[in-house]
């Protein structure tokens, strides 16, 4: 970067894949706004706009190198607005007093964080009543949160019943389909938990009373951005008159206003169009033709056998672990956050506070 | 009956005459039992005489904790007394939101400081709970704030799992230290504050959680004290009042506007009627409610228009004939046994919303529609949906709005809301700002009322004795649950708004530490 020869020793992406795997509870708005305080303290800038200039390079390394910076960009956001905000000339913020403010409690930032979720277990475990039926998906620590301290709140009889949709087109190690941690810590506490493949989530949702899921992002007009298959849960919970609560930290508020599953500000390659004889398909006929177009059903056998070994990362596309989609703001019935409930309507009024 | 059984028949006629001979205490537990044996109910009666009591409760030269205490104390009772009377909960949480905005605009109350209206609130030892009549209050939606987790009440809510986090909101009103009157060098926190600014307070203030509860409260509140650090102080959420005494002449003073509110919200709601009520349509009304009567008498005044009125039996049918035929839901003056069908409690059951049983000379403020050159086509509820084809817009009246959106209203609501959803007939919900509860439906079975099964069928009827409670179960739900996605607007006394709007207008009427009483 040619911005400082400050930044250029601190390398930001190292430092945010680090604060990732250190810790398996922090999220990546989080994780972002950690490495900016780590950019922020590796600098020697002195003054407003020096800062703003480091910080802003290093956002957008960040980001570059990232494969899906959609929710860290709601941390980097954050933390750009806050200091704009705070050193703004006449909002009285001196700049050494935010500079050690900053500085002295990085760490802070993180325990609030992660209290936000807690709290907003606390909320959402009123949502789950006895005798519910919960539908989830996906990994989501705070949904996890959430189904735990429902489990607690019931004191030791667990009134309530969860169905996990699981993705299981991945290779096919349990432990690394998302979800698994969770539903093992569910059931550890007594509470039933029926894991589903994706594909029956249609089924399921006759025997379901509400659907809860997790977020990366929440986009401004409300909608969420989430893992791939939450689209279809909200169509299919709209559909059968199920609600559909999307739970997230506020902090994962992020300023995008996407108006359809492909305007979205990352690449990935969900629908991948091939022929055979193109350089991935030489893995041979029986692996021909996708799944999902229904013309290997009579080679089934051979396409299990194939799976394992065949259902490559780029066979798929982009589209295995890391894939999103956008579910628009109609199929949603609330957000719970940490500041209470909200309907999807009022995302977009805490960002232009923020904002403008 | 209970209502017979005293000449002037109790209610909220003799209970405000009441108020000023009896002592606070006694008034108070009087109160209660109106509320329990249903001798008030209806949102209006309830929120008038909950408003009247509060001003007796207010004693001058209080310090602002104690008062808080005092009212959230009283609050909780008379919410325990009937969880359901959602307005009672609303008008004892705008009066605590009162208190903390006198408290926080007072010079004094911002020197002090310390230990805010939640701790004490939440110090307050048990014993002086009511016991929990029943399973339902212990589960009641009451408990339920949309915006507060359960822990900020006590013990009420048995459960327990005590988050792990370090339960924010207490912490912070026992632990902080004074807050800078003046925005000074030392920036205390974000100007701007908001709540998405949450993680970053100042380490003074450890509590992520009230920064970012308290900037849901509102930009009106934010408005009223510009200053930097005014702003931030309200932002915190924080009910920094404690020593300061308690300038009462404020509060009394907002406590009166809140009455005038009352009274005149019906008007301001009727003054938009032109608006929404065109020549020539047919407007379709469900149940007898004085706001709907006025909204429509004033659309009367210019429009001619065709009213289809639906009556809903068991409960509601005595009520829509009065209105039809007298123009009020309740006979006059609340007439036991009234409204055509007998009943339970006085006039109709909890049918008539909002009617106006404080004594007021219904016949000169309402006439019917009919007498205004309305035509009015009285059907019962079995025929909404054939007619629902040809009507031009639905206007309910709700009893309690809900944060979501949805609103409760008299049994069959739901179905009229359906039929016009089926329809794609626009539903427009009148309902002044004090129904409008900071609550969220978690559970809808608990917000409704179950009234008297001898109305469905009576224990006289034959065969009765021989059947019911043994064979068969009759049920008789008074209110109706009506989700927010049949509802298309509200007009509420401060303007028509969209279901998903109605957050805000809870962020802007209620502070969210006062959602759990």
């Amino acid at each position: 970067m040619a911005a400082s020869q400050s930044s250029a020793s601190f390398d930001i992406v190292s430092t945010y894949r680090r604060l990732l795997s250190e810790d398996p509870e922090l999220t990546m708005p989080v994780a972002a706004i950690e490495s900016l305080v780590e950019a922020f303290a590796a600098s020697q800038a002195s003054t407003i706009s020096e800062t703003l200039t480091v910080l802003s390079n290093a956002t957008h390394t960040l980001k570059a190198a990232i494969p899906n910076p959609i929710s860290l960009s709601a941390g980097t956001d954050l933390f750009q607005r806050y200091l704009i905000t705070t050193l703004r000339p006449g909002a009285g913020g001196d700049f050494d007093a935010i500079r050690s403010h900053l500085l002295s409690n990085g760490r802070l930032f993180v325990e609030r964080a992660k209290a936000s979720r807690d709290k907003i277990a606390g909320f959402g475990r009123h949502f789950i009543r006895d005798g519910a039926t919960v539908l989830t998906n996906g990994g989501s620590r705070v949904v996890g949160a959430m189904l735990r301290s429902a489990a607690d709140a019931s004191g030791g009889s667990v009134r309530f019943r969860v169905i996990f949709a699981l993705s299981q087109n991945e290779h096919d190690d349990n432990d690394a389909i998302e979800g698994t941690e969770i539903v093992k810590s569910l059931r550890q506490k007594g509470v039933p938990v029926a894991t589903i493949p994706e594909g029956a989530v249609a089924y399921s949702m006759g025997k379901v009373d509400m659907v809860i899921v997790g977020a990366e992002g929440v986009v401004e007009n409300g909608g969420i951005i989430s893992r791939l298959g939450t689209y279809q849960m909200g169509i299919l919970a709209k559909a059968a008159g199920k609600p559909f609560y999307v739970v997230a930290e506020s902090h994962k508020f992020v300023r995008l206003y996407p108006l359809s599953q492909y305007d979205l500000p990352i690449n990935q390659q969900v629908i991948d169009f091939k022929i055979e004889g193109e350089n991935d398909w030489k893995q041979g006929p029986d692996r021909g033709v996708p799944d999902d177009e229904g013309v290997d059903v009579g080679l089934e056998g051979q396409a299990k056998l194939a799976k394992s070994n065949m259902r490559s990362s780029q066979y798929f596309g982009n589209a295995s672990a890391n894939a999103v989609d956008f579910t628009p703001p109609d199929l949603i019935s609330g957000i719970i956050t940490e500041s209470g409930v909200l309907t999807p309507s009022a995302v977009s009024e805490e960002l232009i506070k923020i904002w403008f | 009956m209970p209502s017979m059984a005293v000449p002037p028949t109790p209610g909220l006629a003799s209970f405000l005459k009441s108020l000023n001979a009896n002592p606070v205490e006694t008034s108070i537990e009087h109160f209660i039992s109106l509320l329990k044996r249903r001798q008030i109910r209806s949102s209006r009666a309830c929120a008038v005489a909950t408003t009247h009591l509060l001003i007796q409760v207010l004693a001058p030269a209080t310090p602002f904790t104690a008062l808080l205490a005092r009212i959230r104390q009283v609050g909780a009772r008379l919410t325990a007394a009937q969880p359901r009377e959602l307005a009672v909960g609303n008008m004892v949480r705008r009066v605590l939101g009162l208190v903390r905005e006198v408290a926080e605009e007072s010079p004094e109350s911002a020197s002090g400081g310390g230990g805010g209206g939640d701790s004490t609130a939440d110090a307050k030892p048990l014993s002086h709970r009511p016991p929990l009549p029943s399973s339902i209050s212990a589960l009641s939606p009451l408990k339920h704030g949309a915006t507060a987790p359960a822990e900020t009440t006590t013990g009420t809510t048995t459960t327990t799992t005590t988050i792990t986090a370090p339960s924010p909101l207490r912490e912070t009103h026992a632990g902080r230290p004074p807050l800078p009157t003046q925005s000074t060098s030392y920036a205390p926190g974000p100007p701007a504050a908001t709540s998405l600014f949450g993680i970053f307070s100042r380490p003074e203030t450890p509590s992520p959680a009230s920064t970012p509860a308290g900037a849901q409260s509102p930009s009106r509140a934010a408005a009223h004290m510009p200053g930097g650090a005014a702003k931030e102080h309200r932002e915190r959420g924080s009910p920094s009042s404690s020593s300061g005494g308690m300038s009462g002449g404020e509060t009394l003073s907002g406590l009166r506007e809140m009455l005038d509110e009352l009274d005149s919200a019906a008007e301001q709601i009727a003054g938009v009627a032109l608006d929404h009520v065109h020549g020539g349509e047919l407007i379709l009304t469900h149940t007898a409610s004085a706001t709907v009567q006025r909204f429509l008498l004033a659309a009367a005044r210019k429009r001619r228009f065709t009213l289809v009125h639906v009556e809903s039996g068991p409960n509601d049918d005595g009520d829509t004939r009065g209105a039809v035929l007298m123009g009020s839901g309740r006979k006059a003056g609340a007439a036991p046994g009234g409204g055509g069908g007998g009943g339970w409690g006085g006039g109709g059951p909890l049918g008539g919303e909002d009617d106006e049983e404080a004594g007021a000379p219904a016949e000169e403020r309402f006439r019917p529609l009919t007498a205004a050159g309305v035509s009015v086509v009285l059907v019962p509820d079995a025929a909404v949906f054939a007619l629902m084809a040809r009507v031009n817009k639905v206007v309910l009246a709700p009893h309690g709005v809900l944060a979501n959106g949805g609103l409760v209203a008299c049994g069959g609501a739901a179905t009229v809301a359906a039929a016009a959803r089926a329809h794609r007939v626009p539903v427009v919900v009148v309902s002044p700002v004090f129904k409008l509860s900071p609550l969220y439906p978690f559970d809808v079975a608990e917000l409704i009322e179950v009234g008297d099964p001898g109305r469905v069928v009576g224990f006289g009827e034959e065969g009765a004795t021989r059947w019911l409670g043994e064979v068969v179960d009759v049920v008789n739900p008074v209110f109706d649950y009506v989700k927010p996605e049949f509802v298309d607007l509200y007009i509420t006394n401060l303007g028509g708004c969209a279901p998903s709007y109605l957050y805000r207008i809870v962020a802007d009427h209620y502070r969210v530490e006062d959602v759990n009483l």
